[in-house]
């Protein structure tokens, strides 16, 4: 009986809880690779809207936090090198899986500030709470493995998190720019808008952003992958030809 | 300028590769390697992955040594009979050499094996050939080891059966030992993930004592048969041969090449010797500081795609 009431009187808050909602955006749905292609920048925008009739409630401890993430997870090995006498060797090597390969959060105060680990860990939101764990079948190693794909991705600029990255235009109004980096891996990307509420998440709004190779990029990337027997050896034919031809170049100037 | 390589998924300047393409080419007609050594961690020093860094390479040695094979054939500096005999062997070395790099690893340890008998192995050449090239080069003479070649001269290679003329390097000796340097290069190269030129080299000169002239032309030969098999494989099991960045090292490396090797002709043989002599002992230098400096970041990280 008693647990049911709990059961109510949580719902109850729930719903007036989710009195807020996310209405959110980006600037573009689409981002198109193409030779001259360094890196581009994507903004999130959106508002924070209240239920007809309500006034958005003012006072209470409300943050936003924006997540572009790749949906694929990557295998990553980890060795860590050691010293054996005078030399430094890899030593001990672990295997994990669930890293999605590109990760930017950005939000309005420091995660750890926003909401409790837990909270975080249930929606993968921080660099710390992404779900990489032993791969199928390997041991779990310790903290530091785990870290350091973490920090592998970090400098090449595929995670990044950035506290306070997110702003407030109004008391309604947010928004946030991304600059994705050149190596951003193609696929599909989900950016996902979350609303906090003192430490919970209110409202989320997830949209999809398109990562495509165009034109003799796309074209090169397809005939590698479906067809790479003939690639390969387009690869070694057009190799020697170019050294064929460059020998006969040279010998016409002698 | 900035382009977009499809495979390796990220920016590079045009000019730094091709400039790249070219110094490696440079160093490959100079000398008859491949280069791959100098090449492949330069590429990933660039940010591009090793997997994409290994295979996009070796398209670079196909065609430089394509072009480096065909100059010295017009000049009459090949011996196509010894690259093939070099090349069985290689081929039957790479096979168990597989075998051989699968046992090590199931074993453990195979980055230390790896990398010490690496070390050693190019520290012992290098020496030898520096001392060797130092005291011709004192000497003024272009002999080999010290002392001269005499067309009917023995040494124990001679007492081998299965001999057989090769005529472009003015040998007459056994096949064994040329198919054995290939076996073992062919073994080396498999563990060691490199081509195996810059070993090839001195053995031919020192162990086969075969004319330095030659020795350039018929390691290309044989390089353009392990750097193409090497291509092939990556782009089949990997799909990792970037299209662009290859085409870009290509046109580099085809006029560096051209450029060395006009440059080795102009240089005597012992000076040649020294230049490699000073290659290998600076990349044992490298891999050997590798292995005793304290590593900034004591991890590695490779990730691939999930499967």
């Amino acid at each position: 009986m008693r647990l049911a009431l709990a059961a109510c009187l949580a719902l109850a808050w729930a719903t007036t809880a989710a009195a807020e909602e996310l209405a959110a955006g980006i600037s573009r749905d689409t981002i198109e690779i193409t030779s001259n292609f360094t890196g581009t920048d994507v903004v999130t925008f959106g508002a924070i809207e209240s239920e007809p009739g309500e006034a958005v409630i003012p006072g209470r401890a409300r943050d936003v936090v924006v997540v572009i993430r790749s949906v694929e997870a990557m295998d990553a090995t980890v060795r860590k090198k050691e010293r054996f006498g005078p030399i430094w060797v890899n030593r001990e090597t672990r295997r994990f899986a669930g890293a999605p390969a590109f990760y930017f959060v950005a939000s309005t105060r420091p995660l750890k500030d926003i909401a409790r680990s837990d909270a975080l860990e249930q929606f993968e939101i921080g660099l710390d709470h992404l779900p990489i764990g032993p791969a199928p079948g390997a041991v779990g190693g310790p903290k530091d493995f785990r870290d350091a794909i973490v920090r592998a991705k970090k400098r090449v600029g595929l995670y990044s998190e950035h506290p306070g990255g997110v702003s407030f235009l109004s008391q309604t109004l947010f928004r946030t720019t991304a600059a994705l980096p050149a190596n951003v891996p193609a696929g599909n990307l989900k950016v996902i808008v979350y609303l906090f509420a003192n430490g919970q998440v209110v409202s989320s709004n997830s949209m999809t952003l398109f990562v495509d190779k165009t034109g003799i990029e796309r074209r090169l990337s397809n005939f590698a992958f479906n067809l790479p027997w003939l690639y390969g050896i387009a690869a070694v034919a057009l190799s020697a030809l170019a050294g064929f031809l460059s020998s006969l170049a040279f010998r016409e100037r002698e | 300028m900035q382009i977009y390589l499809p495979i390796a998924e990220m920016p590079v300047n045009v000019f730094v590769i091709i400039a790249l393409g070219a110094s490696v080419g440079f160093l490959s007609g100079m000398f008859g390697v491949g280069g791959g050594f100098i090449l492949t961690p330069f590429l990933m020093f660039l940010g591009i992955s090793p997997a994409v860094a290994v295979a996009t390479q070796s398209t670079q040695i196909v065609a430089s040594s394509v072009s480096g094979v065909i100059t010295h054939w017009r000049q009459g500096n090949v011996d196509f009979k010894m690259g093939g005999v070099l090349l069985v062997g290689g081929v039957l070395g790479s096979i168990v050499g597989i075998q051989v790099f699968n046992a090590l690893k199931a074993a453990g340890q195979a980055d230390l094996f790896i990398a010490l008998s690496y070390v050693i192995f190019l520290g012992s050449i290098g020496l030898l050939m520096l001392s060797e090239s130092l005291m011709a080069v004192r000497q003024g003479g272009s002999s080999v080891g010290g002392f001269k070649r005499e067309p009917g001269g023995h040494y124990w290679i001679h007492r081998w059966p299965l001999k057989m003329r090769f005529q472009r390097s003015k040998l007459y000796i056994s096949a064994i030992p040329p198919a054995l340097l290939g076996f073992l290069i062919g073994l080396l190269s498999v563990i060691m993930g490199v081509g195996g030129g810059f070993i090839l080299v001195p053995a031919m000169i020192y162990f086969l004592r075969m004319p330095t002239s030659i020795v350039v032309g018929t390691s290309m030969f044989q390089i353009i048969f392990v750097a193409a098999f090497s291509t092939l494989l990556h782009a089949i099991t990997n799909q990792s041969v970037d299209a662009i960045l290859a085409l870009l090292l290509i046109l580099g490396g085809v006029i560096g090449v051209q450029f060395g090797l006009r440059f080795a002709t102009r240089v005597r043989g012992e000076f040649m010797r020294l230049g490699l002599a000073i290659l290998v002992l600076g990349i044992c230098l490298r891999l050997g500081l590798d292995l005793v400096v304290p590593p900034p970041d004591p991890f590695t990280v490779s990730a691939e795609a999930s499967k």
